[in-house]
């Protein structure tokens, strides 16, 4: 037998059966399988799980599971699961996780069960694991496992003062020198408000400055060596630490999420570069509803590269019942309540849905809904999911990023010794194995 | 009679002993990014020699401590001195004066970060409006650490200031009448009558201020998270991140072991003291 042959009369038969296998197994798929059981979910209680949340009777009532909520703040449950994973214990089944922080950490460890077989075996006929974002599966693929499926998509968009942007004579901005420039002409134009703020809190730092590092055509890492002091690494750090000193609001380095929005939402800055989950609370009161402009990160020399995130659900290695957790993740990401989900503002990792009659009808109520839709599809189609360096150790990457940032904003260092302490420290981490 | 008190005795040892034992024993062992554990013998024990981020968070540890200690027995002895002398609605006052110790830290935290915020906070609204420049209090780092101590100091001052004013009462009435009839001022009196005497009560409140001092954690978590830079960064807050952040139970459990040590020592350098200054 040829190896043409072969192809043609061996694998390709194998092929057709490994497509309609979903389809097979969907068929005898039944809600119902686990009825009886607890399943044991330990919830970030952030407004992914709140919204997700909402519906839990609804899962209950399709299952006849019973769904125990084990709900802390982000830090606070990572400590829970570090708790849990350490002693082998079979406390949770399900667990929210953040696949660009500490994917690469919990899969080394072995603490996420692989779900590449049941979210192909074992699947409900409507789930559509196709339909989810591919780029966002990808990043939950560790060593060729599936470690979570995706609840949601996020990333930092910038949040813009369309009014003041007129004001002062600006167009919206197109490119990295553009946002600097309009940030210096609202300093002269309008001395009460802050230019530009965004993340200088050291452990949140990276978040957004990923983005800018992107942009401006960096990489955390080159030839397994940590590249921050490469000629566009350090334009990267100049260039993100000269916002904010120069244009961000005093007491910078302690800023983060809850302090970027109340700052923007009281109308006392022109340009915020914060997460698109924050759209709801920067909304909240509805004073920015009408005067903000949304869009992704103005483009660099490396173009336009958001950071694109986003919560994963996964089961617990350790988990004695690992299906019927797996029925819970599937429920919770499926297009049904993913669709509810994005209703209450929380963007869908299924283009299916951000597509669907309905959720298209809430995008159009307003204006900045739709811009804000915009910008989440950029970042669905051009995202980098890196946050960080790609390394195990990424959380602790993150404090160096931010340490760096914040030598630049509060002139501790020069850019030069920034950066190399940055790198020295990273290298260390990335040689660690 | 030992048979009934067992069980007793056996929860104890169980909720004090073993984590105590299963901490010493995590001290001398090493886990990877990754969770792989190995004995590791005096390796973290050493690595906490040449670690700067230790001595600079045991260097801040040391400030937080002297500062706030130092505010909250000035201020408390002072305050507890204005409440022994008043008259007048002295329930409601010292009803008043409890409130900021009977709040939990995750609030109070949270209430000075908005307060002391650089660009929304009142704290700065108020500096100006007397013609005074805005600080930048928790997000500089020259003036972090006075800043927390300022918060600690409000919260816990009270408290000090209640333990004293135990002591107040509880002073020989007739000594401040031979006092009086000797002619000493005030002054004299608070100098080498009542501080004397108010000794023991003041080291009992440093001790038991001093565990709590030097195990700072919770208003530094909530306001800067160790920073800006690292310039708050405690034993206890450098510990948790080593552990809980990055993953590294066995050099987290040597730094709070080690922190553990200074805490019983600084105890027992108080005991000493309060021996001595006994009455």
């Amino acid at each position: 037998m040829t190896p043409r042959m072969l192809g043609t009369q061996f694998m390709l038969p194998l092929l057709a059966i490994a497509a309609i296998g979903p389809q097979a197994h969907a068929a005898d798929f039944d809600w119902m399988k686990f009825k009886g059981k607890t399943v044991t979910f330990l919830a970030n209680n952030n407004p992914v799980a709140q919204a997700l949340l909402t519906y839990k009777a609804d899962f209950e009532k399709l299952t006849g599971m019973t769904l125990k909520v084990d709900g802390y703040q982000e830090q606070q449950m990572r400590q829970r699961l570090v708790t849990v994973m350490n002693a082998n214990s079979d406390e949770v089944d399900a667990f929210m996780t953040l696949p660009s922080r500490e994917g690469e950490q919990f899969a080394a460890s072995g603490w996420y069960a692989d779900l590449t077989a049941m979210s192909k075996n074992e699947v409900a006929k409507d789930y559509a694991p196709a339909g989810l974002s591919q780029a966002l599966l990808k990043a939950a693929t560790f060593g060729g496992k599936l470690t979570s499926m995706p609840m949601n998509i996020e990333g930092p968009i910038l949040y813009y003062r369309t009014d003041l942007f007129k004001k002062c004579g600006l167009d919206a901005p197109k490119t990295i020198k553009d946002v600097e420039a309009a940030a210096e002409k609202i300093k002269a134009c309008d001395s009460a408000v802050t230019p530009f703020v965004s993340r200088g809190l050291k452990p949140a730092v990276a978040y957004t400055f990923s983005n800018v590092l992107h942009n401006i055509g960096g990489s955390y890492v080159v030839n397994g060596k940590s590249n921050l002091c490469s000629a566009k690494g350090k334009e990267a750090l100049d260039t993100y630490s000269r916002l904010l000193r120069d244009y961000g609001p005093p007491g910078v380095v302690n800023y983060s999420f809850q302090q970027i929005s109340a700052l923007y939402r009281s109308g006392r800055a022109a340009m915020a570069f914060e997460s698109s989950n924050e759209l709801r609370t920067v909304m909240d009161g509805g004073a920015r509803l009408k005067d903000t402009g949304l869009m992704p990160f103005p483009a660099g020399e490396g173009g336009q590269v958001p950071t694109t995130i986003g919560w994963g659900m996964a089961v617990s290695s350790h988990s004695k019942q690992p299906e019927a957790a797996w029925y819970f993740v599937q429920w919770a990401t499926s297009p049904e309540v993913q669709k509810k989900m994005a209703l209450q503002g929380i963007a869908p990792p299924r283009p299916a849905v951000a597509n669907d009659s309905e959720y298209r009808k809430w995008i159009d109520e307003e204006p900045v809904r739709k811009e804000w839709q915009a910008a989440l599809d950029v970042l669905a189609t051009k995202g980098s999911s890196e946050v960080g360096y790609p390394i195990v150790a990424n959380p602790e990457s993150r404090e160096f990023i931010g340490q760096a940032v914040q030598d630049l904003i509060l002139k501790q260092k020069p850019v030069d010794q920034a950066c190399a302490d940055a790198d020295k420290a990273l290298d260390g981490l990335i040689a660690q194995k | 009679m030992a048979a009934l008190s067992a069980p007793a005795v056996l929860f104890t040892v169980g909720m004090i002993a073993f984590p105590v034992v299963y901490t010493v024993w995590l001290g001398f062992q090493t886990f990877s990014s990754t969770g792989k554990q190995s004995f590791a013998g005096l390796a973290n024990y050493t690595k906490l020699i040449s670690d700067t981020e230790f001595w600079h968070g045991l260097w801040v540890t040391i400030a937080l401590f002297v500062l706030s200690l130092a505010l909250q027995l000035v201020f408390g002895v002072w305050l507890a001195l204005v409440l022994f002398h008043a008259r007048r609605l002295s329930g409601i006052v010292r009803s008043l004066f409890i409130s900021p110790f009977m709040m939990p830290p995750v609030v109070a935290g949270m209430m000075w970060l908005v307060i002391l915020d650089p660009s929304l906070g009142a704290a700065n609204y108020v500096l100006q409006s007397v013609g005074l420049p805005p600080s930048d209090w928790l997000a500089s780092p020259t003036w972090v650490i006075p800043t927390v101590a300022l918060i600690d100091s409000w919260q816990w001052t009270p408290y000090v200031a209640l333990i004293v004013l135990g002591g107040l009462q509880s002073l020989p009435p007739s000594v401040y009448e031979a006092a009086q009839i000797d002619g000493a001022s005030p002054l004299k009196t608070f100098q080498r009558i009542t501080l004397p005497l108010l000794l023991p009560t003041i080291v009992t409140a440093a001790i038991l201020r001093s565990v709590d001092l030097l195990r700072f954690f919770d208003i530094i978590y909530i306001t800067t998270q160790g920073g800006p830079g690292n310039a708050s960064n405690t034993l206890n807050i450098y510990g948790f991140r080593v552990g809980f952040e990055f993953f590294n139970i066995g050099y987290a459990s040597a730094l709070m072991l080690t922190l553990t040590a200074i805490v019983f020592g600084a105890v027992l350098a108080f005991n000493r003291l309060r021996g001595a200054v006994a009455w």
